[in-house]
């Protein structure tokens, strides 16, 4: 069992490693192979290892990594439930993701480059899900962010792509910082960073200090999971290959941050205030996302703003306190995005690499396989009812509406609303790229058979993932919520009151659908307006930054640079250097080789010499 | 002793003096040459002088050592002078400034 949990980690290292080292001596489908295979290895032992996990999990140390004093670092892995399934789910999606891949960079010259740092992602990503402490843990959280810069950038020969994981690495690091301080405060209190002995610890930590570390943690979190405020870095991150879209930017990496908040919930649920904040963050970025992805025209523009809003509902999960509802949508979503985009890297690919849904139009005909899988993942991000989406977006929104008081309410109330934006969204993607005639003028490149098979798994998965947590409604028994022993999380409103919220659900689906229905069915050129363009900017929030934070930073840079370095510590140098210069060229003119001269010198010099031995022997 | 030290110590000086001025005024690498003779013999007349003086040889071996120097010096002085000569076919001293700065 020990060797089953130590392949999970070591079988993406070996791949990207050897990757990385040696990839590009292979010949060309070797390294592919690899890293498919690695990845697949790893995903069977996962599945090998599962059942271990259950109850109070199993936790393996491989060897001490640092030790210093009290303080000691394991590598060591805490397999408990909600591990085994995150991993179940990173390695069966990353599996799936690899082998469309294969197929996506098929004709790409930097292949292995890629595959090494997918690789690489998949390890880190383990990492941050296995790890039993918070320093092992955080050395994944910043490999997935390492890797992530370096995919975004992957065609790096471009600026913007460049620019957009340059972007991404510092808003990323902005949260991490927080992260780390969290992670030192921790230490400082429980003086361990395992991630059990601070679970154990947490009872006896005043409010205040629970409260203060829950929000350095929630900050980290925000940074690596686009929520606000440090949300702007997803949307650009899309300049990256969709394999890494679908991959790090929509099933996995973004939900690190949910994640992390599961792990610690513990020490996060002691102050009410600060899950009050997680809840308000997530409800915040989810409408805010919603808003932004009605007015994108780039096909993965819209679903990176879909993903912000979908993980803002786990925030919002987690805000609420339900563990199983933030994990059960996180899974779901993992599922049907990832589905999204690849689907939509085929769809690219139709259109004859055109991202602009605006020049798509009646890809129906163009392939009517690519369309029911799109439709398919669509439905479920919309939560079209019996949809996986449907049930574990509807478990959040429950569980919002039996807190039962005013501020819960209002937030289920915002929840509805972002969940008709939601659906709106949807069918406004689904209207302008498949209904009417094709609008552009390129001829389609069609995908191969590689990209087009791993999609069907994921649109059974993500259509029927709802079983994993279906209600007694549907006489369901809350598996995941069982497994992760989470009863408490289970919801025991009245019939009524679950005929009402999934009325609710189903409405606001239909509203959303008959809206883009009449808005969109058939397309129209028309100027859009200062509130569609308000959107497309995404609130201009990146025109705020850029007020706030990026000039201010320049201007300090420039003065630094121009004031301080070269006005002053160069004045200085350069003051000293010419002066030097100065003296030795007016000190030059004394030898001036003329070879009297130099014995007039020295005859003076001699007087001097016998003139002060004369007058101190007088005195 | 006939002469009295005052006179031998005026004569060196004025010699000295004659020596020097020569080295220092005159530009023809053979006369400073003689010059520096001069102040070189001047010393040894005190040197001489003071032997006598005190009723000790120690002056007068320091004398002979100074003769077998000077002559030394002098034919490598004047080996100096032949070389430069070839050199600038003149025995100018303000010629020989390569080492003006």
């Amino acid at each position: 069992m020990d060797i089953l949990l130590t392949l999970i980690l070591l079988l993406p290292l070996a791949g990207g490693v050897i990757n990385a080292c040696f990839g590009n001596r292979m010949p060309r489908p070797a390294p592919v192979f690899i890293a498919s295979g690695a990845v697949i290895g790893s995903f069977l032992a996962c599945l090998g290892s599962f059942t271990v996990a259950a109850g109070e999990g199993y936790r393996l140390v491989l060897f001490t990594w640092l030790k210093s004093g009290d303080f000691q670092a394991d590598i060591g892995l805490l397999y408990d439930p909600l591990a085994a399934i995150m991993a179940l789910m990173v390695t069966g999606v990353a599996s799936l993701i690899h082998l469309y891949a294969a197929g996506y960079m098929e004709d790409d010259p930097d292949q292995v480059r890629f595959f090494a740092l997918l690789n690489l992602f998949v390890f880190a990503m383990l990492t941050i899900v296995l790890a039993d402490n918070l320093l092992l843990l955080f050395l994944g959280w910043e490999g997935v962010g390492f890797c992530s810069y370096g995919l975004i950038g992957f065609w790096y020969r471009k600026t913007e792509n460049a620019d957009a994981g340059r972007k991404a690495f510092i808003v990323t690091r902005t949260g991490d910082l927080f992260f780390t301080v969290a992670l030192l405060w921790l230490f400082a209190i429980f003086g361990t960073v395992s991630i059990e002995g601070i679970n154990a610890g947490v009872a006896d930590l005043d409010l205040t200090t629970a409260t203060v570390i829950s929000l350095l943690l929630l900050f980290g979190a925000c940074g690596k999971s686009a929520q606000v405020p440090l949300m702007s870095w997803l949307p650009d991150a899309m300049a990256g290959p969709t394999p890494v879209s679908a991959l790090i930017h929509a099933a996995t990496m973004v939900t690190a941050g949910v994640y992390l908040l599961c792990r610690l919930f513990p020490l996060v649920s002691l102050s009410p205030l600060a899950l009050a904040v997680i809840a308000l963050i997530g409800i915040a970025t989810a409408f805010y996302a919603a808003t932004c992805a009605l007015a994108q025209n780039e096909i993965k523009r819209v679903l990176a703003y879909s993903t912000m809003s979908q993980v803002g509902y786990m925030f919002l999960a987690v805000g609420l306190g339900s563990v199983s509802a933030a994990m059960f949508h996180l899974l779901t979503h993992a599922f049907f995005k990832a589905l999204l985009f690849m689907t939509a890297g085929c769809l690219i690919n139709l259109a004859g690499h055109e991202n602009d849904i605006r020049r798509m139009g009646g890809m129906r005909q163009r392939s009517p396989l690519v369309f029911w899988l799109f439709i398919a993942g669509l439905l479920c991000l919309a939560g079209a009812p019996l949809t996986s989406g449907f049930f574990s977006k509807d478990l959040i929104l429950a569980t919002a509406f039996a807190h039962g008081d005013p501020f819960h309410l209002g937030l289920y109330g915002l929840g509805v609303a972002t969940a008709a934006l939601t659906s709106l969204y949807c069918f406004r993607l689904a209207y302008l790229v498949f209904a009417g005639d094709f609008r552009g003028e390129e001829l389609p490149h069609e995908p191969n058979s590689l990209m087009l098979w791993p999609l069907y798994p994921l649109a059974i998965i993500g259509l029927g993932a709802g079983l994993l947590n279906l209600p007694h409604l549907f006489a369901g028994g809350s598996w995941l919520s069982g497994w992760l022993d989470r009863s408490q999380d289970v919801l025991h409103l009245s019939l009524n009151t679950e005929y009402l919220l999934i009325a609710a659900a189903v409405a606001v689906f239909v509203l959303g659908w008959l809206v883009a229905g009449l808005r969109y069915r058939k397309y129209t050129e028309h100027q859009p307006s200062l509130v569609s363009r308000f959107l497309l900017s995404g609130w201009r929030v990146d025109n705020v930054f850029d007020v706030l934070l990026v000039q201010p930073f320049r201007n300090i840079g420039r003065f630094c640079s121009q004031g301080v370095e070269i006005g002053l510590i160069e004045g200085i140098l350069n003051g000293a250097a010419r002066g030097c210069t100065d003296l030795g060229s007016r000190l030059r003119g004394f030898a001036d080789g003329k070879v009297s001269a130099y014995l007039q010198g020295l005859v003076w010099g001699f007087v001097l010499i016998i003139g002060w031995f004369l007058l101190r022997a007088l005195i | 002793m006939i002469v009295p030290m005052e006179h031998l110590l005026i004569l060196a000086t004025l010699l000295f003096a004659l020596g020097l001025g020569c080295v220092l005024v005159r530009r023809n690498l053979i006369m400073i040459l003689i010059g520096v003779e001069i102040m070189i013999n001047s010393v040894g007349l005190v040197l001489v002088g003071a032997s006598a003086f005190w009723q000790q040889v120690d002056g007068q071996i320091m004398v002979l050592i100074l003769m077998a120097i000077t002559a030394a010096e002098v034919a490598i002085g004047l080996a100096l002078v032949v070389y430069l000569h070839q050199q600038k076919k003149s025995i100018d001293v303000g010629i020989f400034d390569e080492m003006r700065g």
